[in-house]
C-alpha cells in the first residue's frame, strides 16, 4: 500500500476564479499539503512557476492574459525554464473530446473536467507521483508520452519513425509495490 | 522539493525519449502490510463540506457576474470584450454550479456557452435567447428551495437546449464539416 506525503509537495493553482482557487486550495490542504501558491491568470502563473518552483501545477483553461493551454506551451519549452517537465493538471469546464486532445497535444500531464471532486484530484496526483511518464521530443511535440496503453490492433499511421514505437513504460513505484506484494 | 537534475535521453529515428529524474519519489511512502490506510480523500471531502456554507453566496455572486455581463451586452452590443465576459461567466457557472450544490443550472450554462462559442458571427447571437438562458439560471438558483425545482429546471433546460441546438444547426448549415466535427460530436 502506498501513501502520498502531500506535506512534501508544493502546488501552484492558476485560475482566474477566486472561488475555484479557494476550493482547490481547500482540497489540497485537506490532503495534507502545506505549500499552495495561487495565481489568477496565465501571466501571473508563469511568474509564480518561475519564482516558487512548484512540484505540480493545477491550471484552469479559460483565463485572461493568456490561457491555461498557452501557459502549458510556455512551460513546455526545453531550455526556457528550469523545469519544463513539471507535471501539469488541466482543471477545466471544457470536456469535449477535441479539447482533451488539444490539452494533451500542448503537453498537459493530466486532464480533469469540472465539477471537481476530492477523489478525482487525488487520483490525478497519485498517477503523477507514482507513475510518472517519460517525455517525448519530436519536431512538433515536447511533453509527456501521449501513449498510455499499447493497442496491438492499432492500424493508423505511425507518427514516430526509427523503431521502438511501442509504449515506453518505465517500471513505476506502483508496479514495484505490486511485485513486492 | 523540486530539483530537476539531469534527465536521461535516448534518441531514436526522429524522436527522443527523455526520462526526467523522479523528483517526487520521496513523496511516496510504501506502508507495511496491515498498516492503517491513509484516507486523504475523506479528509479533503470533510474540508470541502466545511467550506460549503459559503457556496450559496458564491453561487449568487456568479449569477450577478453573469447578469452584469448580460447588461454590458445590452449597453454596448456584442463586442469581443462583452462576448468574452458573458462566455467566461457562463463557463465558470458550468464548472462550479454542481460543486456549489446547484447542479440543475450546469446544463443551461453549458447551452449558453455553446450558443456563444459556435455562432459564427457574434452579431448574430440572438440576444433574446441569451436573456432566456441568463433568466433561467437566475430563476433556478433563486427558487432552489422549492420542491419542484428539479422538474422545472429539467423542462427549462430541455427547451433552451433544443432551441439553441436548432439555431446552431441552422446558422452553421454552410459549414457542414464544423457542424459535424465540432458542434454535433464535440
Amino acid at each position: 500500500m502506498l501513501r502520498i506525503e502531500f506535506n512534501k509537495l508544493r502546488f501552484l493553482v492558476v485560475d482566474d476564479n477566486a472561488h475555484m482557487r479557494r476550493i482547490v486550495r481547500t482540497l489540497l490542504h485537506g490532503f495534507g499539503t502545506r505549500e499552495v501558491y495561487e495565481a489568477e491568470d496565465g501571466g501571473a502563473g508563469l511568474e509564480a512557476f518561475t519564482h516558487h518552483m512548484p512540484d505540480i501545477i493545477i491550471t484552469d483553461w479559460v483565463m485572461p492574459i493568456f490561457d491555461g493551454l498557452e501557459l502549458t506551451q510556455m512551460i513546455r519549452q526545453p531550455g526556457a525554464n528550469s523545469n519544463p517537465y513539471v507535471p501539469i493538471i488541466m482543471l477545466t469546464g471544457h470536456s469535449e473530446k477535441r479539447r482533451v486532445i488539444a490539452a494533451r497535444d500542448a503537453g498537459v500531464t493530466e486532464f480533469m473536467a469540472k465539477p471537481i471532486s476530492a477523489k478525482a484530484l487525488y487520483e490525478r496526483v497519485l498517477n503523477i507521483v507514482v507513475n510518472p511518464r517519460p517525455f517525448i521530443r519530436t519536431k512538433t511535440y515536447f511533453g509527456p508520452d501521449r501513449r498510455r496503453t499499447t493497442n496491438a490492433n492499432y492500424v493508423g499511421p505511425e507518427r514516430r519513425n526509427g523503431g521502438k514505437a511501442d509504449v515506453v513504460k518505465p517500471i513505476s513505484l506502483l508496479d514495484k509495490a505490486k511485485i513486492a506484494d | 522539493m523540486s530539483n530537476p537534475g539531469k534527465p536521461s535521453i535516448v534518441t531514436y529515428g526522429d524522436y527522443e525519449v527523455i526520462t526526467p529524474p523522479h523528483t517526487l519519489r520521496s513523496a511516496v511512502t510504501e506502508l507495511p502490510p496491515g498498516a492503517e490506510a491513509d484516507d486523504a480523500v475523506a479528509r479533503a471531502e470533510l474540508a470541502l463540506s466545511e467550506l460549503s456554507e459559503n457556496f450559496p453566496a458564491w453561487m449568487n455572486a456568479e449569477c450577478e457576474r453573469l447578469e452584469d455581463a448580460r447588461a454590458a451586452i445590452h449597453r454596448s452590443g456584442f463586442l469581443p470584450q462583452t462576448r468574452d465576459g458573458l462566455f467566461h461567466a457562463a463557463h465558470d457557472i458550468k464548472g462550479e454550479a454542481t460543486t456549489f450544490g446547484f447542479p440543475a443550472v450546469t446544463d443551461i450554462a453549458r447551452s449558453l456557452c455553446r450558443l456563444i462559442e459556435h455562432t459564427l458571427e457574434m452579431k448574430d447571437i440572438p440576444r433574446e435567447l441569451v436573456d432566456q438562458h441568463v433568466d433561467a439560471i437566475r430563476a433556478i438558483v433563486r427558487e432552489s428551495a422549492r420542491g419542484d425545482v428539479t422538474d422545472l429546471a429539467l423542462a427549462l433546460t430541455r427547451r433552451l437546449r433544443d432551441v439553441t441546438e436548432e439555431f446552431l444547426a441552422t446558422s452553421n448549415r454552410h459549414r457542414p464539416d464544423y457542424l459535424r466535427d465540432v458542434i454535433q460530436t464535440g
